[in-house]
């Protein structure tokens, strides 16, 4: 048996070779490292004073929360919910239920409370292989709340397990369902649908690059079938996709390769992206999603480096330009034009805008960075 | 099976690649080649087992094996994945997958074989098992890693606290930024069914999940020690000597920059399949000056 003592200097060794910087840091005082989450309701601090607007759904720990008037409530207990959506008329919750093999997509209430499980992925009872059951994630309604769009792991053939996109009608089963798109092999496949108003979908593909680098895109298909087309560049590595309330622009997180990710958003008519702009680049950003009133987006990061991750907002002045300040319109002057001397525009009128800046809406809570956030009116 | 031509995984610090090919493979920005001079520069080797209970504690392979080579006075380090079905011969007698070093003479036989293949001198070893992994995550709180892809795996090893260790369970370790325990980690780390290019993807993932455990270890302060070293009991052995120890302490808080950290992993065409028992055949005339570049 290895002593204590050699046993850390090995722990020690492994950190300095792969490079750990401050580890057995002699002026620390207290360990950060280990210190678990707070489940949001009992989270100190508590949500800051800042007050989003609507109800905001996030996921910690495999129970849902609602985030109003500045107010988290846990709906569900810790039971592997994960993933929600909100009902085109607000009403209802879609959301994953993960188990140790499989999950299901559910409807609950606003509440928390189920109301109907509409797959059934667990598979023949007597079955033992672990091949027949299957995962659903993400699902997300079509505006007119008929259709349901998931990553759902079929076809798999043996080894080769990839998610595809697929249409399932709300009132129908999965057999009724239809696969939209063709996923890459062995790579993972295709993820976190967004349904259009055109009838399309964005998605992350997930796919090999020209170097045989495994990579990951911002993914259009207009049709079930189509092969359809990236709308990011191999080397920009965008992922996880949500649309602007009015359709216009798209949010996304961009790694390029790194262990960091970039908010980042761009233009978007329909069946291109204008070009992308980061706008915020020094943090691990998961799920960016747009308030219905647009006044921003919301997103989860770590506060700090390797910590739990957090909600954030990111007020819309941070990515609007200012609108313009309407130009000095002449006076008429009685009596002709003004030939004195003109005097200097205001100092205030040649200031660069305040930066905005992310803020920071929760402390020490730990939420699903994989889980979309949900945001209703 | 495509053939996986990116011969060399980089992040960080930019690197030139020799090519193997009529056409340059220059994966990344030409950087200056490694100075000559690399005062008080060592070579250790990382050894990672499935030390379930399919085996004998005393007979394991090592699925992973990686070389670091760390250089004090450029503060720069350099990880380098040894596939683990590579054909070679062995220091302790024959020729076979250069996992089984270590089953057939521990750790000794193990960095034996490495440096007589690679012509590396390698001054350390540290060796880990899987509840050492899984432990080592957890008591520092788990990590936050970017993960590449979502790993799938419906046939992944049931053989951790089971006590059936050929069973099965499904895997789904989604996409992107995210907070990974022990065993999810684990689970990123060491499946590679439904990975295209198998125990290579998995190497990146390694290395992905070794800089994810470093950023979090600067927040460890001494009061972690005691839980840290009862989490690895028996779960990592090394060589390196007591005396050693002001000396790595004092080197490790001088380490602060992530780009300074090469990722190298020797896909086709350093390498290629078709070996005997699923093995992979090494080409050792594209591995050898790379390897030379960077662990001189």
């Amino acid at each position: 048996m290895i002593s204590k003592v050699l046993l850390a200097i090995g722990l020690a060794a492994l950190m300095v070779v792969t490079g750990f910087s401050s580890f057995i840091y002699l002026g620390a005082q207290h360990s950060r490292a280990a210190k678990p989450p707070e489940t949001p309701t009992q989270a100190t601090p508590r949500a800051q004073a800042f007050t989003l607007p609507g109800t905001l759904f996030l996921v910690q720990s495999g129970a849902i929360y609602s985030l109003s008037a500045g107010r988290f409530h846990q709906l569900t207990a810790e039971q592997g919910w994960t993933q929600p959506s909100i009902f085109p008329d607000g009403s209802k919750l879609l959301v994953v239920k993960r188990s140790f093999f499989y999950s299901d997509v559910w409807v609950l209430s606003r509440l928390g409370r189920p109301l109907s499980q509409l797959t059934h992925n667990i598979g023949p009872a007597r079955n033992p292989d672990t091949g027949v059951k299957n995962w659903s994630f993400y699902p997300r309604l079509t505006r007119d709340g008929r259709t349901i769009f998931m990553s759902y792991d079929e076809p798999k053939f043996g080894y080769e397990v990839d998610m595809s996109i697929w249409a399932m009608p709300v009132a129908g089963t999965i057999r009724q369902a239809r696969v939209w798109t063709n996923s890459n092999p062995y790579t993972g496949g295709d993820m976190q649908p967004v349904p259009l108003p055109s009838g399309g979908i964005l998605y992350t593909k997930y796919g090999f690059g020209s170097d045989q680098k495994l990579g990951q895109f911002v993914w259009l298909t207009t049709r079930a079938g189509a092969v359809g087309k990236a709308l990011t560049r191999e080397g920009d590595a965008c992922a996880q996709p949500a649309l602007s309330p009015n359709g216009r622009q798209v949010a996304m997180i961009c790694t390029s390769g790194k262990q960091l990710s970039r908010l980042v958003i761009a233009s978007f008519n329909g069946s291109s992206l204008g070009a992308l702009k980061t706008v915020v680049s020094d943090q691990m950003v998961a799920q960016p999603t747009w308030a219905p009133d647009g006044s921003g987006i919301a997103y989860l990061a770590p506060a700090e480096a390797a910590g739990g991750f957090q909600l954030w907002f990111l007020p819309s002045a941070a990515y609007t330009p200012p609108a313009p300040s309407p130009s000095p319109t002449p006076t008429p002057t009685p009596g002709g034009p003004y030939s004195g001397e003109l005097s200097s525009p205001s100092p205030g009128a040649t200031q660069p805008p305040a930066v905005v800046k992310p803020i920071r809406v929760t402390s020490n809570v730990g939420f699903d960075a994989t889980s979309p956030i949900a945001w209703a009116p | 099976m495509p053939a996986a031509a990116t011969a060399l995984e980089v992040t960080g610090q930019t690197v030139s690649v020799p090519s193997p090919s009529a056409s340059p493979t220059l994966l990344f920005t030409p950087s200056p080649s490694p100075s000559p001079q690399q005062t008080g520069a060592f070579t250790v080797l990382l050894l990672g087992s499935d030390d379930d209970s399919k085996f004998s504690s005393d007979h394991v392979l090592t699925q992973s094996m990686i070389l670091v080579r760390v250089v004090p006075s450029t503060k720069q380090v350099t990880m380098l994945s040894i596939p683990r079905d590579l054909y070679v011969p062995i220091s302790t007698g024959g020729i076979g997958k250069i996992d089984g070093a270590y089953s057939y003479g521990r750790a000794a036989a193990a960095m034996a074989t490495v440096s007589q293949n690679f012509g590396v001198k390698i001054n350390d070893y540290v060796w880990i098992g899987l509840l050492g992994l899984i432990h080592v995550i957890d008591v520092i709180g788990g990590i936050d890693v970017v993960t590449s892809n979502p790993v799938l795996d419906d046939y992944y090893p049931l053989d951790i606290n089971s006590s059936y260790p050929f069973d099965y369970q499904r895997v789904a370790v989604l996409a992107g930024p995210q907070h990974l325990d022990g065993t999810h980690a684990l689970q990123y780390v060491r499946s590679r069914h439904n990975d295209l290019q198998s125990d290579f993807g998995r190497s990146q993932r390694q290395q992905q999940v070794l800089l994810a455990i470093r950023q979090k270890a600067k927040q460890l302060s001494p009061e972690d020690i005691p839980d840290l070293a009862k989490a690895i009991g028996g779960e990592v052995k090394t060589s390196i000597s007591l005396s050693r120890m002001p000396q790595l302490v004092a080197l490790a808080a001088t380490f602060d920059d992530p780009d300074a950290i090469r990722q190298i992993v020797l896909l086709p065409p350093y390498t290629h399949g078709g070996g005997p028992g699923g093995s992979v055949r090494p080409n050792w005339s594209l591995i050898l000056p790379l390897v030379h570049q960077y662990f001189p």
